[in-house]
């Protein structure tokens, strides 16, 4: 029962991870950028998502423009801050992301107060008691049953689709898709678009889970977000679903039974490492 | 809000300026968390303080020189806060100083300030060895554990709990806390069936939630601050538990009631500030307050006001800025402030009774006070 | 005069630490996104030594030594992955040590390591101390760089699969860098513990790891002029400018990024495109992965 009660959390938990990791991986796979300001874009969306609620009373229409309008951030920062610095060595990109996403958080903070803002009245806050004692809260069913419904639209949309096809080619060898063809910018603006557009939903959802969004509230999920994409192998998306609902389940589980010994975060880095030892190339990285 | 804010910082600057051209303002030093994840609180009592320097220069200041406070961000990190008390003492040669920051950064202060014989007042933040620094160093807030300890006294005797899981949060300030807690816990008749802890980034209890649930308390008492214990009530309320959950000053705010919004109905706290309070001093700090921020006003916004009183009265006794004459002062002090009556022992604890409040309609009342004298006393050394 | 030395020291002391970050990641290639454990790994040897009543000077060594098993054991590490694992992993060792150290109470848990007595040096002293220490490890440094070991460490930096062909033992080499590099930091840490005289797990996370990368990046990865001037300024930059106290963390990141997107290879690089008579190593461009 508990143990049940964990693992749903851990899922939870993983659902959200997810969302915020492919983000990530899909620009790396694109681009070879860790992408950590991308955890600002995941802090917009929470942020939007309050304001347009608390502005029309409208859940819906807030998850929908968070994700567009971050979307849109998304690409417009690839355009500013990392196309410029393609021809850079990758550490470049790196700090100028680390760089981006601290200012952001600031700029959060002075737009919007240090207090941080809540739902003036939260949806979805009620539960249903599924059998004796167990309590699912809606916004919990939400955040599985919209991830999942997010995940088959995007396996769909590069599996079934021409613009999907053109995507996972210039993924594989960008200078054969340009030899096609395929307007290599265009897919960039794409991958941007997705991938932030997927970290606004969590931010929106975080928010509802929690009822506050806060301007730090990107900095545990842009380097846990890091450790995620590792884990499951960079670039490889189908590892990094894996490794976010593993770790949700595994930080659930752990930060009861062994949280005197390591911290929440810990727990996800001591796991990464090592699964690293035994196979660099995480877990369902291909060559290194 | 913001414009208020554009104002003081004009006036602040302006006095400043007056300041460092007039040889004879009188400078106290302030750090605070104005930035990172503890600015909320920081921002309040930074208000606090300038309320009550205002105030005090509005009513002549020190013998007609005006009091300025300097202040600086410390992001509520030991690390910031150390060069800043280097800074305060060496390039701003402040008189006195106060901390309206947290137990990490104040204790890194404190030290500091002890070696230089410099004056410092920690507004609320309740590490015990924060003053255990020095004679040089006081605190106008309770110790954790003492607030703990009543705490144990609310939950066994007021509210007849036998069985209770702690949740800590886990830093100085929650840890004290529970620590006072384990120590009075017997005396009231309390056994702790269960204890977790959780990091200051936490905002997702669900395993800790549901363990506690298993554990079937009779009270819950939980350390955190608005920013944890919002979220933690929430869930801990959306997963069906309802017996009463008890708090501490870190809950004290507004925003604590807006983020569990329904949820935190009933919630009951042990605090230093009573909103319902009959006293001429705690009512006129609330109005004033409310008028000059706009928001409400919380516990670190009147402790950081009552800081400012404490050292304000004792340089008007005093009649000299020799900082060791201001010690002796302060340590003599005994004023009325919006927390209560402030008078020091001998480690530079303050002894005074702890108000309970609690969640009804959605806004802070009084629910009960403790003054038991033998409970609430402060260690000595 | 006394606010000037506390600077002074502090620039010292960052200084110490950046070129040890250097060593690392500007000579031998292996970049690092947790090298604030290792100062954390000496800070606290040092200051636990210290409040034992050992000499100040003698827990230098000390922390030196344990910093540097640390970083032998992470070098090992560095030899299973490369680059951005690399980075990663890293990362995760500055985060597992920061964890670790949190929830023991022997280290003082949550609150930290606070009293730790002074040097017995003296402001002015300990000052001397510490500026001695970072010039001694920057000619080392530029030694190094002219030296065999320097140039087998750009080998590697640049292509680390050529080198291993050309029949150097490149896991020897990395392996010396991460010692002397984490030891290094060790140093820097026993003073940093004096001179701030508090440790706690939050003055050793990721941020600082960052800051002191973004040091060496600024500075010019490679460059030791380049970082002990990057170094100097930053470490200071926030208490010169605290009178834009509200916005002073959004300038230094604007700061950070203005300096990757229109100079990255920093501050070295700045003056070399200035004065462009003096010949000097282009920086690297890293063509492995892209």
């Amino acid at each position: 029962m508990l143990y049940l009660e964990l693992f749903i959390q851990g899922l939870v938990q993983g659902s959200i991870y997810a969302l915020i990791a492919l983000g990530l991986t899909l620009v790396y796979g694109l681009l070879r950028i860790l992408h950590v300001a991308h955890a600002a874009l995941f802090t917009l969306g929470g942020y939007i998502g309050v304001i347009v609620t608390n502005a029309t009373g409208s859940f819906t229409l807030a998850m929908v423009v968070a994700m567009l309008v971050v979307g849109l951030a998304g690409m417009l920062m690839y355009k500013l801050a990392y196309e410029p610095l393609l021809s850079q060595p990758p550490y470049v990109s790196l700090i100028a992301s680390i760089a981006l996403f601290i200012a952001s958080e600031e700029i959060f903070r002075i737009a919007f107060g240090p207090y941080g803002l809540s739902y003036q009245t939260a949806p979805l806050q009620g539960h249903i008691e599924l059998f004796s004692g167990f309590y699912l809260k809606y916004a919990e069913i939400l955040v599985m049953g919209l991830s999942t419904i997010l995940m088959i639209a995007l396996a769909w949309l590069s599996m079934q689709t021409r613009t999907g096809v053109a995507w996972r080619a210039t993924v594989t060898d960008p200078d054969m898709a340009r030899a096609f063809g395929v307007k290599i910018q265009n897919v960039r603006y794409l991958n941007f678009f997705i991938g932030s557009s997927f970290a606004a939903a969590a931010g929106v959802l975080v928010a509802l889970l929690n009822n506050l969004v806060e301007p730090t509230m990107g900095s545990v999920a842009s380097y846990k977000a890091l450790a995620i994409i590792v884990l499951g192998g960079l670039g490889s998306i189908r590892g990094t679903l894996i490794a976010s609902l593993l770790l949700g389940v595994l930080e659930s589980f752990g930060t009861i039974y062994i949280g005197h010994l390591l911290d929440r975060d810990a727990i996800a880095f001591a796991f990464l490492i090592l699964v690293l030892m035994i196979r660099p190339q995480g877990l369902m990285g291909g060559k290194l | 809000m913001k414009k208020a804010k554009i104002i003081s910082a004009v006036v602040m600057s302006g006095l400043l300026s007056i300041a460092t051209g007039h040889a004879s303002s009188i400078k106290i030093g302030f750090n605070v968390p104005l930035t990172g994840f503890a600015a909320a609180d920081g921002k309040s009592a930074l208000n606090g303080a300038e309320l009550a320097v205002e105030q005090a220069n509005a009513a002549g200041g020190i013998n007609g020189d005006s009091i300025v406070l300097v202040v600086y961000d410390d992001q509520a990190s030991p690390k910031e806060a150390v060069p800043i008390a280097q800074k305060l003492i060496e390039k701003d040669e402040v008189v006195a100083a106060i901390s309206g920051s947290y137990s990490g950064s104040t204790r890194a202060a404190a030290g500091i300030f002890q070696e230089a014989g410099v004056p410092y007042i920690a507004a609320y933040a309740v590490h015990p060895d924060i003053t255990r620094a020095g004679n040089y160093v006081f605190r106008t807030s309770f110790v954790g554990e003492v607030q703990g300890r009543a705490g144990a006294k609310l939950m066994g005797e007021t509210l007849g709990a036998k069985k209770v899981s702690v949740i800590t949060l886990k830093n100085d300030f929650g840890k004290s806390l529970a620590a006072g807690l384990k120590q009075a816990a017997s005396n009231y008749g309390i056994t702790i069936v269960s204890e977790y802890e959780y990091g200051i980034k936490d905002r997702q209890f669900g395993p800790i939630v549901s363990k506690v649930k298993s554990d079937k308390p009779d009270a819950i008492y939980a350390t955190g601050y608005f920013f944890t214990a919002g979220p933690l009530v929430s869930q801990l309320r959306a997963a069906g538990i309802t017996v009463p959950i008890i708090g501490q000053e870190g809950y004290d705010s507004q925003k604590f009631i807006d983020i569990a919004g329904a949820a935190a109905e009933g919630t009951i706290i042990t605090t230093s500030l009573n909103r319902d309070s009959a006293s001429i001093e705690t009512k006129n700090f609330i109005r004033e307050f409310e008028s000059k921020t706009g928001n409400k006003a919380d516990m670190v916004a009147a402790s950081a006001h009552t800081a400012v009183k404490v050292i304000v009265a004792a340089m008007r006794q005093s009649g000299s800025m020799d900082k060791a004459a201001l010690r002796n002062a302060i340590s003599a002090t005994s004023v009325v402030a919006a927390t209560g009556t402030i008078s020091f022992n001998a480690l530079g604890e303050v002894r005074k009774d702890v108000q309970v409040q609690i969640v009804k309609d959605g806004n802070w009342h009084e629910h009960s006070v403790i003054s038991d004298s033998k409970l609430l006393a402060p260690p000595n050394e | 005069m006394s606010y000037e030395i506390t600077l002074m020291t502090t620039m010292a002391i960052s200084v110490l630490f950046a070129l040890s970050l250097n060593f690392i990641t500007g000579f031998c290639g292996q970049i690092s996104l947790g090298h604030a454990a290792f100062l954390g790994a000496g800070a606290y040897t040092s200051a636990m030594l210290s409040k034992a009543d050992v000499p100040f000077l003698f827990t230098i060594p000390a922390a030196a030594i344990c910093a540097a098993m640390l970083g032998a054991i992470i070098g090992l590490a560095s030899l299973r992955v490369r680059h951005d694992f690399l980075a990663i992993t890293t990362m995760g060792v500055g985060f597992l040590f920061v964890g670790i150290i949190r929830q023991q109470d022997f280290f003082g848990g949550e609150i930290g390591i606070a009293g730790i007595p002074s040097s017995g040096f003296g402001k002015g002293g300990f000052m001397l101390i510490c500026i001695a220490l970072a010039l001694t490890f920057a000619a080392f440094s530029l030694y190094v760089r002219r030296s065999w070991m320097g140039f087998v460490f750009k080998s590697i930096a640049d292509n680390e699969d050529v080198t291993r062909v050309l029949g150097i033992d490149v896991s020897r080499y990395k392996l010396i860098a991460f010692i002397i590099g984490t030891g290094t930091a060790g140093v820097a840490g026993a003073l940093y513990a004096h001179h701030f005289r508090f440790v706690g797990p939050d003055s050793f996370g990721f941020v600082e790891s960052i800051s002191v990368l973004a040091m060496v990046i600024v500075g010019g990865i490679g460059s030791v002029w380049g970082v002990i001037f990057a170094a100097a300024l930053l470490s200071v930059l926030p208490m010169l400018v605290q009178f834009i106290d509200d916005y002073k963390l959004l300038f230094y990141s604007g700061l950070l990024f203005a300096m990757m997107r229109f100079s990255p290879d920093g501050i070295a690089g700045l003056c070399t495109r200035l004065f462009s008579s003096i010949p000097r190593r282009v920086p690297d461009n890293g063509g492995n992965n892209r």
